[in-house]
């Protein structure tokens, strides 16, 4: 019986592994870590949406119908890619990093075929976990701007989360680093490209026609990106960086000296371990820069893992809005008694009621605050010796290299801080009454700075201007105002919250550079593109 | 009609049962060739993991295969058996929303899997080799092992891309009930209905992430076969 039972063993085993297949396999992840490297091949379509599901997904949002008026309706299907690809941080460290593939598909002309490339850059992100390429997670609405302006109208997209987000093992973000984040563009870019014909939309390819985009910090990273290809001799066939901080220094003069920005208190984080990681100069220890009420874990809280991240106040690991103390420091300029007066009313809590920003800009000071005296002192002199162009009436970025670290630093990063200026058609766009960046410190500074480029070269975009619209943006320049004065109408309605004349406006400022301005400059972008 | 059916039913059971003339020389090996239906009964939760919509569940196709089993005699009224059924494909198909974004999946075939099902049974047969009709029962394990576990092109455009499925083998309770009617010394044919209960988990593997759905089968199989006893 023994015997037999070994034979029926036999004769089952032999029937399995005759029988047993190899299961369907994945994709393959790249052995190669170099930059640009797509890590796993093809890549992950996270949703795929037809042009009229996808316009029946962003009709159900809140804010969907009006997006929709302004990009207009989708004529294509998008397919939504994750892509992984390798790069590297500031200080040159091997880092996976993630990003979108977004492909246009459907029967229309545009939607398939050779297709333009948009290369996007998006805004600041305070929470470490955002994915541009998720379109499933409601909070990605710049992820559904771009996609419902540009791969819904038959652009292909592609648009890193950049190092320190996402599934990036970089235990910080390289924010406002010039060359660490263009570099991280191209390499999203390479890899974009390389996955594209992998993708279920093989036949969407690309055209070669290049475009680069990016809004906020994103507009910083759009022309960086643009200098960089361009001075290696990589064609690019036009650029629209978006209300970016593109002149750092300027921006950063006008903020330590009392013009606090909507949002200082989480961009200042950001910056600071940014340049730590890259310089190793803002700080010995945290308390060098930072108060001690907010010192502790301060190098490693942004972006931050707390969601949303609103409630690093609540926890008391951020001020709301105190970045600065209202207890003015005194700031001695040996020998020079009128200067020190000078420099030390320059740092006052502003009071200035002819300014209809000075409420907003005395709400930066408090009690407890962020930043130590210390730290506007040592920034304020070094500016006062070595001025920024924008204090003397020019654009120019300071004569010489700055001495105060942070200063040194954003110097550094500056986009004047160079010989390039544009090759490609430029279109430079924003809102004139941004309060987190402010237009006329960057973007009228880089117009100036480039203003004796030929005709056309770079045009200037304000969406907002003080005069009636005009020009060729003039319908852009009348939705906008139209906009903003419906949201001020609807804010003061029960549905709207009810509020004030007095808090609309407020809120109106609060939403103006994050949520009003980027899709009119988007589809702005998207105009001037289309020239090409 | 009721009271002749009562009375009836014993006479011809007796008649079925009558005893046989070689009840003394018992062969103590069988071998059985059938026909196996096979009720999956799936219960699985939603699928879960990143970039999935709420609501996306599986069913599975019933299915019919060959069966196949060696029975050993013990002892006039014990029995083991050692069963399987020719490997069927088992289709997944999915069952939720009809489309996730643009992708069809309610009813959709997206994945396929082999299944390599042995059971271990101890049978009780009742009365004794003179009947020709017996009934058993019996109870033991069922080990399922799933291989060729291929996703559909439908599975792919659901899950995103080329998808790798793992669905660990199982093993669980199982019985069973039948009857058996011996039509000469070597030849008999059989009827029974089993049941077991398989636990796994399914997981897609698409593109570096993960997306998992513990399920759970209640197998119930109902089987007809021919048996040579040697």
């Amino acid at each position: 019986m023994y015997r037999f039972f070994c034979h029926i063993g036999v004769a089952l085993a032999a029937a399995v592994l005759a029988a047993c297949g190899s299961d369907s396999p994945t994709g393959t992840e790249s052995a190669s870590t170099a930059r640009g490297t797509l890590a796993i091949s093809p890549p992950l379509r996270i949703a795929s949406v037809d042009a009229a599901t996808f316009q029946a997904q962003i009709s159900a949002t809140a804010s969907g119908p009006q997006l929709l008026e302004i990009t207009g309706a989708p004529t294509c299907g998008v397919d939504f890619y994750y892509i992984k690809f390798w790069t590297v941080g500031a200080a040159a460290e091997v880092t996976e990093s993630s990003g979108a593939l977004m492909v246009p598909t459907g029967a229309a002309p545009a939607c398939s075929g050779p297709r333009p490339i948009v290369l996007y850059a998006h805004g600041t992100q305070f929470e470490k976990a955002f994915n541009i390429a998720n379109i499933t997670d409601p909070t990605n609405t710049e992820g559904a701007l771009i996609a419902a302006t540009f791969a819904a109208q038959g652009y292909i997209v592609v648009a890193p989360n950049y190092a320190g987000y996402d599934s990036s093992t970089l235990g910080y973000h390289p924010f406002l680093n010039a060359t660490q984040e263009s570099g991280e563009m191209i390499d999203a870019l390479a890899a974009g490209r390389t996955a594209l014909p992998t993708t279920f939309a093989a036949s969407t390819t690309d055209s070669g026609v290049l475009f680069i985009s990016g809004y906020s910090e994103g507009g910083f990273v759009a022309m960086a990106t643009q200098r960089a290809m361009e001075t290696t001799g990589a064609k690019v066939t036009a650029a629209a960086p978006m209300s970016g901080p593109y002149a750092l220094e300027a921006l950063f003069d006008a903020i330590v000296t009392g013009n606090v920005n909507v949002g200082s208190t989480l961009f200042t984080p950001l910056v600071t371990t940014s340049y730590q990681q890259a310089y190793g100069n803002i700080y010995s220890v945290p308390t060098d820069f930072y108060s001690a009420t907010y010192a502790t874990g301060i190098a490693t809280l942004m972006p931050t893992t707390v969601t949303p991240y609103k409630d690093l106040f609540l926890q008391g690991k951020l001020p709301e809005t105190a970045v600065f103390d209202s207890t003015t420091p005194v700031v001695t300029v040996p020998g020079n008694p009128v200067l020190s007066g000078e420099l030390t009313a320059l740092l006052a809590v502003p009071s200035n009621p002819a300014n209809p920003l000075t409420p907003l800009f005395a709400a930066g000071f408090g009690n407890p605050y962020l930043i130590n005296n210390s730290v506007r002192v040592g920034y304020t002199l070094d500016a006062a010796s070595d001025p920024d162009g924008t204090a003397t009436g020019s654009a120019s970025i300071a004569a010489k290299a700055p001495t105060y670290p942070l200063r040194l630093d954003l110097y550094k990063n500056d986009l004047r801080n160079t010989s390039w200026a544009p090759n490609s058609p430029t279109l430079l766009c924003g809102g004139e009454n941004d309060p987190t960046v402010f237009f006329s410190v960057d973007t009228l500074t880089m117009a100036a700075f480039w203003s004796l480029l030929p005709l056309g070269a770079v045009t200037v975009l304000d969406v907002d201007p003080a005069t009636a619209p005009s020009g060729p943006f003039a319908a852009i320049q009348a939705g906008f105002q139209t906009s903003q004065a419906e949201e001020y109408a609807y804010l003061q309605t029960v549905a709207g919250g009810g509020l004030s004349p007095a808090e609309a406006k407020e809120q109106l400022v609060e939403e103006y550079h994050g949520t009003s301005v980027p899709p009119f400059c988007s589809i702005a972008a998207r105009a001037f593109f289309s020239q090409f | 009609m009721t009271k002749f059916a009562v009375r009836a039913l014993p006479v011809a059971l007796l008649t079925l049962t009558a005893s046989l003339a070689w009840a003394d020389d018992v062969p103590s090996n069988t071998v059985r060739v059938g026909e196996y239906w096979l009720f999956y009964h799936v219960y699985a939760d939603n699928i879960k993991g990143p970039y999935v919509p709420d609501g996306l569940n599986l069913s599975v196709k019933d299915v019919q295969t060959p069966y196949l089993a060696y029975l050993r005699r013990l002892a006039t009224n014990f029995t083991l058996e050692l069963s399987f059924g020719v490997p069927p494909l088992t289709k997944t198909y999915g069952k939720g929303p009809a489309t996730v974004g643009s992708v069809p999946y309610n009813g959709e075939e997206i994945s396929t899997a082999r299944w390599l099902a042995p059971s271990v049974l101890m049978q009780y047969v009742f009365l004794d080799d003179s009947y020709k009709l017996r009934p058993y029962i019996g109870a033991g394990f069922n080990y399922v092992l799933f291989y060729d576990r291929d996703s559909t092109a439908a599975g792919n455009a659901a899950a995103g891309g080329p998808t790798r499925i793992s669905l660990p083998s199982s093993l669980g309770p199982a019985v069973t009930a039948g009857l058996n009617y011996q039509i000469t010394r070597n030849w008999s044919v059989s009827a029974s209905y089993s049941a077991s209960r398989v636990e796994t988990q399914l997981t897609a593997h698409t593109e570096g992430v993960a997306r998992t759905s513990n399920i759970t089968f209640g197998p119930q199989t109902f089987v007809v076969a021919a048996g040579f006893s040697f």
